[in-house]
């Protein structure tokens, strides 16, 4: 990709025994992207590397042009939100954005319009005078949303901005983070560890699980490559060996196991969708009562696992 | 390097890091230490035979001896480290300055507010003593003179405190044996090794500009002292400043 502003090549870090990132590759081009993986996979260290904060053990990584450790001048094009809580607790909103502004280089009525837009369009005018202590979550992420945009940078870096948010709050921050896209033109690096609120935002992700880069691509892509690896089903009922002669010919099954009572029996197949599409014929045409069947494999750690090999 | 941001960066980091260590909570224990101090003062001076001599005898041992080191161990050897483990630093490390330019942000504000709150400890022991033995003009000279010393010493003692909080996770503990230890106790031996204490010197400047006391005793070339000073002030500096740079924060 010749248009991409983040490049990684066998980037790797690790604290003491702890792998952060291991040999990890991405390229990275405009528009939104988002970084998706469980909890402790590498997001945050891949974030850290990116404003320079760590400094890679081995590997390149390029932001914008420039090698982040020990040259912070390419940070005015870049707004960083991290997913820890760093906001002065005895400092008022306001303050906090007007510090933030002039370590950017702004300040006077500039600086003080820049801060009046950035509350108006985070929601937080009204609270701008409080101390930040006094915040909720939400309204400590809008601020550091708005912390990170103060200096209009043309790149977002936005580490779990959802963290621990409500579900309104959690929907006003994607719209925000949408409308920083399509009508203020920043381009936007998200992480999460949720696939499906990157999903709401972008096409576009990197999957990431132990501290490497699984897959990236399209969502669709990405869903695809999900659907070639074996997914673990259980079943519950009654006349399961009949259901299990009926599957056993099925071009995804890749396997069976009947527990020895006959009460339950666990699939595991390939393409799911198949799966689950030809299910209600096969449980007709075998004559088989189900009280359950569910997918072992619907939590995003089974999914990366897959990816991952292992 | 863009000259202007760096100079509206650092700016903005004296404008809220003065303000934050001046307003903080540990202003009440300043105050406190101003009230003990002009309370021993004031009663020192109803004993008080030769006031001026006596009054200098007084700011010296507690102002300079005592106050000025542990005060920068406490309030420079937190500093950076306090807001690199509640990372509140994010702001400045995420920002476009040069790490050695936000350090001397950093150094400059710690430099400014101690001197502040040691100048009002100070005074407040001096008008306790004076008000009570008679204020006179020189009685201010011993202010004044007093006040350049701490001023001074706030620039070194600042250096090395906020260059331990870099480089130590628990600097207050290893600042606590330098401050009694090295200051306190080899600087008050008689003879050559009292020589390579900063207190030391900081006195043999005093030993020129404060008119009145022990400290006037005090043998030693001022240009040698105000030129070690400098290189010792200079050298940590830099020392904290590239320290700070290749500093990693997880």
């Amino acid at each position: 990709m010749s248009d991409a502003i983040i490049l990684a090549r066998e980037l790797s870090k690790w604290y003491g025994k702890v792998i952060g990132l291991n040999s990890f590759n991405i390229e990275i081009g405009k528009g939104i992207t988002g970084i998706v993986g469980p909890n402790g996979s590498g997001k945050s260290t891949f974030f850290k590397l990116m404003i320079g904060s760590i400094k890679p053990n081995v590997g390149e990584l390029v932001v914008m042009g420039h090698r982040p450790w020990r040259d912070p001048s390419y940070l005015r094009e870049v707004g960083f939100c991290p997913d820890y809580d760093f906001l002065p607790s005895d400092t008022t909103g306001r303050d906090y954005l007007r510090f933030s502004g002039g370590m950017q280089g702004m300040e006077g009525a500039k600086l003080s319009t820049r801060v009046d837009e950035l509350l108006k369009l985070v929601g937080m005018t009204r609270d701008a005078d409080r101390n930040i202590g006094g915040y909720s979550k939400g309204m400590k992420q809008r601020i550091k949303i708005a912390g990170s945009l103060v200096h209009d940078p043309p790149m977002l870096l936005l580490d779990e901005p959802f963290s621990g948010t409500d579900p309104m709050v959690r929907r006003d921050l994607m719209d925000l983070v949408k409308s920083l896209h399509h009508e203020h033109g920043h381009d936007v690096i998200i992480s999460s560890h949720v696939l499906h609120d990157v999903e709401r935002l972008t096409n576009s992700v990197g999957l990431i699980y132990r501290g490497r880069a699984v897959a990236t691509g399209e969502i669709s892509e990405i869903r695809g490559l999900m659907s070639k690896y074996p997914h673990r089903i259980i079943i519950e009922g009654k006349g399961l060996m009949e259901l299990a002669k009926q599957l056993i010919d099925r071009p995804y099954t890749v396997s069976l196991h009947l527990a020895p009572d006959r009460s339950s029996m666990t699939a595991e197949v390939s393409m799911p969708e198949d799966f689950f599409n030809e299910m209600p014929d096969l449980v007709q045409r075998s004559g088989s009562e189900l009280t359950q069947m569910r997918s072992l494999d619907d939590d995003l750690e089974s999914v990366f696992k897959y990816l991952a090999g292992d | 390097m863009n000259v202007d941001v760096n100079i509206i960066g650092v700016r903005t980091m004296l404008w809220s890091f003065t303000r934050k260590l001046l307003l903080n909570k540990r202003w009440i224990v300043v105050l406190l230490i101003a009230a003990f101090l002009a309370a021993v003062m004031g009663y020192a001076a109803t004993l008080s035979d030769d006031g001026l001599y006596e009054g200098s005898d007084l700011m010296s041992s507690l102002m300079l001896t005592f106050l000025l080191p542990i005060m920068a161990l406490i309030y420079g050897g937190s500093m950076l480290r306090n807001d690199m483990d509640d990372r509140s630093i994010t702001t400045v490390i995420s920002s476009p300055l040069d790490r050695r330019v936000t350090y001397l942000g950093y150094y400059l504000s710690l430099v400014i507010a101690l001197t502040v709150m040691l100048l009002i400890v100070l005074f407040a022991g001096w008008l306790a003593f004076f008000l009570i033995d008679g204020m006179n003009g020189e009685a201010v000279g011993l202010l004044l003179s007093y006040s350049v010393l701490l001023a001074i010493g706030a620039f070194v003692y600042s250096s090395l405190f906020l260059a331990m909080g870099v480089l130590i996770r628990q600097p207050i503990y290893l600042g606590l044996i330098y401050a009694f230890v090295w200051e306190g106790f080899i600087g008050s031996v008689p003879g050559a090794i009292g020589d390579y204490t900063i207190m030391r010197q900081i006195k043999v400047l005093g030993a020129e500009i404060v008119s009145e006391g022990p400290i006037t005793g005090l043998e030693g070339d001022v240009m040698i002292s105000a030129a070690v000073l400098v290189i010792v002030t200079v050298a940590l500096f830099v020392l904290g400043a590239f320290a700070f740079r290749d500093k990693e924060m997880p």
